[in-house]
């Protein structure tokens, strides 16, 4: 058993000498796919921060004041739910100051200055309106006529700040997916390739290995292992690519102006994580099935 | 050891290589395929490694239906067999020593055993001084030794060669066939095809003579005619 781990591996490292123009061809082309998929992830995941405030439908916040009493709160509440006809009541949500403290880390995530002003005590707390009717010009109407309501700050509509931001993520996330999909599908592509020139050039090997009775996995497995390892330092570097690239952006982002929203475009150290995982098991897995493409049709020589 | 019946090959379309070949080659036999070029010899030998399946008919080798056989079960066959060609088949890229101990490398020997049983087989077929050369560097007698001592390595059952004589001047062949008789009388059976008369007859032993794919004569201690 040993032995034939050994010869394995040993054969898997000598062919990867021998190809290494064609090696590094599929290498560069999964490491740019994959980074590419690494970078649809990130972007996201950085939109979804911008929008967490928005899930659900949600069309409008009505923001009150830290200080407002209870009967205010209460007010706003039952303004909120005499429109059963505009506003899904059974929808509608409070969000008290601890809920509202949550949120918020999210959205400052990589605006330390707002965030370091905000405290459970000080922030406002808030309503979530999901509307019934599409009709934005009837939502607009309501929203100034509860700015007016004693205790409420602010009214947010989704309008002003979501939809932009929504289509935008949408497209993005349409175009890099697309993108990633081909650039795999090449990935693939060049690895088989790069198993099958291998291959022919050990046609007289193989002939000898089925002649004395190798098994066909004997021989398959050196040329498996190659695609995978290929996938594999792809997925490598594409992890360093993503979190240079990551790096670079979340120290970009921190000399904007806080508040302007930009700030919260951030992903958290874990996810990042998250993602190299995920680059490194489609590496695997892009190199394992060019690979073995190529080593079941090419194995009749 | 061999049993064909009723063995029919057809390449493509209608190609008849093989047409109604029935034969059987018991334990420890030596025996010649005879015939002119494309007569069907080596289909035979191919059918017999299972390189070929056969159209119509059975092949039995060491035991085993050949014809049935599932792919997954054709290297444990071909452990059984030895192989040798015109061609040698040998590795350039490999030295003598390299060659023979790939043939026990490629079926998961241990390195004990390949260290052991590669010198003795080299030895065998009179190429213990050569173990480090490459097979540029060998006369064509010296190549299809070590094919020999590769197909022999493993021990086999039966050797199955393909005009392992073809290249080689009659000296070289002589003793060629002379190591082949050796490899006989430890009790492997041996089938070769050829076309060269002078082996045949020195020789004398059972020939099988194979003309467009049929059987045209089957004599104990023949003569190649």
């Amino acid at each position: 058993m040993l032995a034939r781990i050994e010869y394995a591996l040993r054969e898997t490292w000598a062919s990867f000498r021998r190809n290494l123009t064609l090696t590094m061809a599929a290498v560069l082309t999964s490491a740019i796919a994959l980074l590419l998929v690494g970078a649809t992830f990130l972007i996201q995941r950085a939109f979804e921060n911008l929008l967490v405030q928005w899930r659900g439908d949600v069309a409008m916040i009505v923001f009150v004041r830290s200080d407002a009493s209870p009967e205010q709160v209460a007010l706003i509440d039952s303004t909120l739910r005499a429109a059963p006809s505009v506003i899904d009541v059974e929808k509608l949500r409070y969000l008290d100051k601890p809920e509202s403290y949550a949120e918020a880390q999210r959205i400052f995530a990589g605006d330390p200055v707002t965030l370091s002003l905000l405290t459970p005590e000080t922030i406002p707390t808030q309503f979530k309106v999901v509307p019934l009717t599409e009709d934005t010009n009837l939502v607009r109407s309501l929203a100034d006529q509860y700015r007016t309501l004693p205790g409420v700050e602010a009214v947010a509509l989704a309008e002003d700040e979501f939809e932009v931001i929504s289509t935008l993520s949408g497209f993005v996330r349409t175009v890099t997916l697309i993108m990633s999909l081909v650039l795999l599908a090449v990935a693939i592509g060049l690895i088989w390739n790069t198993i099958r020139t291998a291959m022919f050039a050990r046609r007289r090997e193989i002939e000898v290995m089925k002649l004395v009775g190798a098994t066909n996995w004997f021989i398959r497995v050196p040329f498996m292992l190659e695609g995978l390892l290929q996938g594999l330092i792809g997925g490598v570097v594409s992890c360093l690519g993503v979190w240079a690239l990551n790096s670079a952006w979340t120290t970009g982002v921190a000399t904007f102006q806080p508040g302007t929203g930009i700030s919260s475009l951030v992903v958290p150290n874990g996810y990042l994580s998250g993602v190299m995982v995920i680059l490194l098991a489609l590496g695997a897995i892009v190199g394992a099935i060019g690979s073995a493409i190529a080593a079941s049709r090419f194995l009749d020589v | 050891m061999i049993t064909l019946e009723n063995v029919t090959k057809v390449y493509g379309a209608d190609t008849l290589a093989v047409d109604d070949v029935s034969f059987e080659v018991a334990k420890g036999d030596f025996i010649f395929l005879v015939g002119p070029s494309g007569s069907g010899k080596s289909t035979l030998l191919r059918l017999m490694s299972r390189e070929e399946v056969a159209t119509e008919g059975e092949v039995w080798v060491a035991g085993r239906n050949v014809t049935d056989m599932a792919p997954s079960r054709v290297p444990f066959l071909r452990r059984s067999l030895g192989n040798i060609f015109q061609d040698y088949k040998l590795l350039l890229n490999k030295t003598v020593f390299e060659n023979v101990a790939f043939a026990l490398e490629v079926i998961g020997k241990p390195r004990h055993v390949i260290r052991e049983q590669v010198p003795f087989v080299l030895d065998l077929v009179g190429l213990s001084d050569k173990h480090e050369r490459f097979p540029n560097q060998l006369s064509g007698g010296e190549q299809q030794r070590v094919s020999i001592a590769r197909a022999f390595v493993n021990r086999p059952l039966i050797m199955l060669a393909d005009e392992p004589t073809g290249n080689l001047d009659p000296t070289t062949s002589e003793g060629i066939v002379a190591l082949l008789q050796a490899i006989n009388e430890t009790g492997t059976t041996v089938v070769m095809a050829t076309h060269d008369h002078r082996v045949v007859n020195m020789m004398r032993r059972r020939v099988i003579q194979i003309d467009r794919g049929v059987v045209v004569r089957d004599q104990e201690r023949g003569v190649y005619e």
